[in-house]
């Protein structure tokens, strides 16, 4: 019996011993809300999982804090003709497994993720591309279907993955333990838990700043607060704005904020149900206090919008405003559609803020319509708000980010004719968005745009409600500027000196 | 004084003094939520952005929120006292389809025997082996949510259990004399089940509804804990705690009155139902 | 005895199969994980093509009988979100909800148990009315709020325990408590009862004529013919742990089986919500046959009956 008690006390304080290891320095603990889906990059682009796997792999191109296009993997690229282009790729880069990257890596990276046999939920994104060869150990020859200018912008989300070593292990077992040439290499990965990445010292730009990070995995935003006033977290992500307060009361705490490209907007169905009048969609428009929005639920961690884009994102213009808080206008407005007492709906998820729909639903009940309210799980969320229009609901809110710093990652997918999320079809708008997508000319892409968000004032098939802040909580020995596109790369954080 | 008060008197004296107890908070809170429209100060989903998450007490422009404010500056008092009437008609009305659906079934199985006896006690088999919590969730994740679809699902989710007991006394009571005598005397199916058998077994089924009641409001709770229940801005009790969680430090109030409220009911209902359970099933009383 | 337990044995199999094929065509009729895989710049097409690579624009019944030549096969197929084995990922959460069961039990069975014995043997008095209370209590609170309270009291204001987090004993405490107070009620009903039943027979009148204390009677002999139903509840209040756990998983972030179904329903990931129902149906199967078998063992009438 003795011998069973002390067994189960050496277990306790091996326990203990484990957690206080895992307080030294040399080890970073991010609290992420939801584990990654997969590790291996060319299976999925969202936040959960590429906050992770980013730290893993490099990327053939990147940004840069001011979303620039840069080279990484590849050092330099020129266009051959319209669908050809080559790059160089750089002969200093190793794999964590001490082998060479080579042009060899890249092409396959680039022919993997097109094969339909990987089944890849990102493959919209490359579908352009037709192949990529390998010319010579340094020289990566792409060829596209058709000119094709977001070639790079797309080029971006690109990982770089070992070819011998995916050949060898599979695609199954890669994915459990995936292995790249960027800064931290996989350590431990307990699903639904933590990953533990661990420093690759050889890496090429610059030594990673911690000998450990794990990643842990903390739905509850209350528990991950606590975690970081505990200091058994030293970097939370996904904080919202009204608990920020909380973790600023903290001595040993600090909130890092910064505004994104991530705009709140609330989508008007113009083809469906009471909202097809423009009268009714302006009525809506007129009805929404932004500003009280972002005073009260966001708490300042926020900035009304007049469009729908922000300073960072490319082609954001101020030249055009929203429509200023009226009520009685609204009013008139529904009066005059004939609307008084008509139903709209609500779609939306757990996924979005209740707080801000609720209150949206309030401030457009005032205007004499009476919105209901479906809450649905993700899934049916976005079954119904990307399929027919007559059943997308009449109103929905959302917070888009295209992590693409380009006002061609927001308003085309979200209203361009025959898009998925559009319930909306004008052709002069089609016409600006087409033509600025395909032209180089900055300055006229700018003016196409300008015209573009003219016509969504005048049409509201949605419209901006703010420009959201990127929340984060940190213990105050952390040194970190997060970034606008709200990337996470460990290797631009360090303890404080 | 006459013999009928007296009787009574000694009636009540026997009734235990927690029962009693249970009772008047039982039917306080029904009371409540029936009359919520004219008790509650304020309309529930009116909201205040300027007052968000004040605590108990809080006044502002002549108004004073007793229970403090929700995150949208909505009076936490009318909230709870309308959240009272969802959480309680949800129950009910799921004890209803439930109950209804399994006695029947259970009747039926026990009555007719064969095939369907076979037929409907395994699906009972196969639906009390799958967690009910589970089974809720998946079928609101295809029915979508909302006030008659919670009910819905909760009603054809729970009725294995009514079933189990309709059939079980329905075996015992079909072989009674006057049960045999009127089936001889040609007597309907639906005549027999519904006129003859189901007075017989309905003791047994009120113990399981109370239980089940309980039960109900509680799954109520945990699913629109999990924010698939209740649409907002229409709350219940599970749903109101459901927010208030997120707040937990910086608003303990709004967990706190709801989860209170939820207990008080939950806590009577079952004291009731054990009561009643000693009071119709005299093997138990007897202990 | 033979002829019973092979006809168990085949209601067992058939309550499973049907188990498997309810989830599977409801799951199927609440939509696809497509929509929830791609970009959101995806076009219509390229939604359809993976949905088509999937293999989910394929006709359910299609689907189901490939489903089930996997099964046959013991192949539960890859997870199209995590695109690993569904059976690989729900065995790595087992160990999780398994440790929370069992805490869980022990609180359940060390509270209930004793509970019972006093509220059996001391009938009448203020420790039985108290007793009664808490046990009512237990299972009035539903496992959300008392882990909510827990988690403020003991996590947020106190600091004493880790508000969430997974594996280490202290992080255990919690969830346990707030999964096994609805049971702890039941075994202290069950207790109760059991005993009082055995305290009604001639052997306890007998040793109580003999001038036995009703302790003794109770500690040497009755306890041990108590048991039985008791260990017969244990059995099936382990199905009842498994289904309560979806929600204290959910409530502490406890990575285990529950919390993974909910995330699967969620994210449209089937196979993974089929192992898992599969998984806990097979162990309620499991334990109510193993628990008709104690009572069949232990009770020849039961087993006449059938």
């Amino acid at each position: 019996m003795s011998a069973k008690f002390a067994s189960i006390g050496a277990m306790l304080l091996a326990l203990t011993a484990s957690t206080a290891l895992a307080q030294t320095k040399d080890t970073l603990t991010i609290d992420l809300p939801n584990d990654a889906a997969t590790l291996d990059p060319h299976l999925q682009w969202n936040t959960d999982s590429y906050s992770i796997y980013r730290n893993i792999f490099d990327n053939l191109l990147t940004r840069d804090a001011k979303g620039e296009i840069v080279p990484q993997v590849a050092k330099s690229w020129k266009y051959l003709d319209d669908k050809t282009i080559e790059f160089q790729i750089r002969d200093d880069v190793t794999f964590q497994d001490g082998t060479k990257l080579t042009a060899e890596d890249v092409a396959f990276s680039i022919n993997r993720i097109i094969d339909p046999k990987l089944k890849s939920p990102q493959l919209s994104q490359f579908d352009q591309i037709a192949k990529a060869e390998a010319v010579s150990p340094t020289v990566v020859k792409m060829t596209t279907k058709s000119a094709y200018p977001a070639l790079l912008a797309q080029l971006v989300k690109l990982s770089i993955v070992p070819k011998a070593y995916v050949e060898k292990v599979g695609d199954q077992e890669f994915n459990v333990k995936p292995m790249g040439s960027g800064p931290y290499k996989m350590a431990n990965w307990q699903k639904g838990v933590q990953t533990e990445l661990e420093a690759y010292a050889s890496y090429w730009r610059t030594k990673p700043p911690f000998q450990k990070v794990v990643f842990r995995t903390v739905p509850d935003v209350s528990t991950r607060i606590a975690d970081l006033k505990t200091g058994k977290a030293d970097l939370v992500r996904d904080v919202p704005p009204d608990q920020a307060e909380s973790i600023k009361s903290d001595s040993n705490s600090q909130v890092l904020s910064v505004p994104t490209e991530r705009i709140g907007y609330l989508f008007i169905n113009a083809q469906g149900g009471v909202t097809k009048d423009v009268r009714v969609r302006q009525a809506i428009a007129y009805a929404i206090d932004r500003q009280a929005l972002v005073e009260a639920l966001l708490e300042g961690y926020g900035k009304p919008v007049e469009v729908l884009g922000a300073e960072p994102v490319f082609g954001y213009t101020d030249k055009v405003k929203g429509y200023e808080y009226n009520l009685d206008k609204a009013k008139e407005l529904v009066k005059a559609a004939g609307a008084e007492g008509a139903t709209v709906e609500f779609l939306t998820s757990p996924a979005y803020s209740r707080a801000t729909v609720e209150a949206i639903q309030q401030m457009v009940n005032e205007t004499g319509l009476k919105v209901e309210i479906s809450s649905s799980d993700q899934a049916t969320f976005l079954k119904r708000r990307q399929g027919d229009p007559a059943n997308a609901g009449g109103l929905a809110f959302g917070a888009w980010s295209c992590a693409c710093q380009d006002v061609d990652g927001v308003i085309f997918p979200l209203f361009r004719t025959g898009s998925i999320w559009a319930k909306y079809s004008n052709t002069k708008f089609d016409e600006a968005v087409d033509k600025a997508r395909v032209i180089l000319d900055q300055k006229e892409r700018l003016k196409l745009y300008e015209q573009a968000y003219q016509i969504l004032k005048d049409d509201v098939p949605g419209m901006g409600l703010y420009q959201a802040y990127a929340l984060y909580g940190a213990s105050k020995k952390l040194k970190w500027q997060p970034t606008a596109n709200e990337a996470m790369f460990v290797t631009d954080m360090s303890w404080q000196q | 004084m006459s013999t009928a008060v007296i009787a009574l008197r000694q009636r009540l004296r026997r009734i235990p003094i927690s029962v009693i107890l249970v009772s008047i908070v039982f039917l306080v809170i029904v009371l409540l939520a029936i009359f919520a429209p004219w008790v509650a100060p304020a309309d529930p989903n009116r909201q205040n952005l300027l007052g968000r998450l004040k605590p108990p007490g809080f006044e502002m422009r002549g108004i004073t929120y007793w229970l403090g404010t929700d995150d949208l500056g909505r009076d936490l008092l009318s909230r709870t006292l309308y959240g009272a009437g969802v959480s309680l008609s949800v129950a009910v009305l799921s004890v209803v389809v439930s109950s209804l659906v399994g006695v029947t079934l259970g009747m039926i199985a026990g009555w007719f025997r064969g095939k369907i006896e076979i037929l409907i006690m395994r699906l009972v088999d196969i639906m009390m082996s799958i967690p009910a919590i589970l089974l809720a969730v998946l079928t609101v994740a295809v029915l979508g949510p909302g006030f008659l679809k919670l009910v819905l699902v909760l009603g054809l989710t729970r009725w294995p259990r009514y079933t189990r007991v309709a059939y079980a006394q329905t075996l015992q009571v079909a072989n009674l004399p006057f049960i045999k005598a009127s089936e001889l005397a040609g007597a309907g199916a639906a005549r027999i089940l519904f006129h003859h058998i189901l007075p017989n077994i309905a003791g047994p089924v009120l113990i399981v509804a109370t239980a089940e009641f309980g039960l109900m409001i509680l799954m109520e709770a945990g699913l629109s804990f999990l924010g698939l229940g209740i649409q907002p801005p229409a709350s219940s009790w599970g749903s109101i705690m459901s927010v208030g969680r997120q707040y937990i430090e910086r608003a303990w109030w709004i967990v706190a009155f709801p989860g209170a409220c939820l207990f008080l009911l939950v806590f009577s209902v079952n004291v009731l139902g054990d009561w009643l359970r000693d009071q119709l099933d005299p093997r138990s009383r007897s202990r | 005895m033979l002829r019973y337990a092979v006809e168990r044995l085949i209601q067992a199999i058939i309550a499973i199969f049907g188990v498997l094929t309810i989830v599977f065509v409801v799951m199927h009729l609440s939509g696809d994980p497509t929509l929830l895989l791609v970009p959101q710049d995806a076009s219509a097409e390229m939604i359809a093509q993976l949905r088509s690579q999937l293999g989910f624009d394929r006709p359910i019944w299609v689907q189901y009988l490939e489903y089930l030549g996997g099964l046959a096969h013991f192949d539960f197929g890859i997870s199209v979100v995590q695109r690993v084995p569904a059976f690989d990922i729900v065995v790595s959460r087992v160990p999780y909800t398994a440790m929370l069961a069992a805490g869980a039990l022990v609180v359940a069975i060390g509270m209930g148990i004793p509970a019972g014995i006093v509220m059996a043997t001391r009938r009448g008095g203020w420790l039985e009315r108290l007793l009664t209370a808490i046990v009512v209590t237990g299972q009035s609170v539903p496992t959300f709020l008392s882990g909510i309270v827990l988690i403020f009291l003991f996590g947020v204001t106190l600091r004493w325990l880790p508000t969430s987090g997974s594996g280490d004993f202290a992080s255990l405490i919690m969830p346990s408590i707030a999964l096994g107070a609805i049971s702890m009620s039941t075994f202290a009903r069950m207790t109760r009862i059991s005993i009082i039943d055995e305290l009604g027979k001639d052997y306890v009148r007998a040793g109580r004529a003999r001038g036995l204390s009703l302790g003794s009677v109770v500690f040497r002999h009755v306890l041990r013919n108590a048991a039985i139903p008791v260990i017969t509840i244990a059995a099936l209040e382990i199905g009842n742990l498994l289904a309560g756990a979806v929600i204290v998983e959910t409530v502490f972030a406890w990575p285990g089986i529950g919390q993974l179904a909910i995330q699967s329903i969620q994210s449209r990931d089937f196979l993974v919500v089929q192992v898992i129902v599969l998984l806990i149906s097979f162990v309620y199967v499991l334990t109510s046959v193993i628990a008709d078998f104690v009572y069949a063992l232990v009770d020849p009438r039961i087993r006449l009956a059938r």
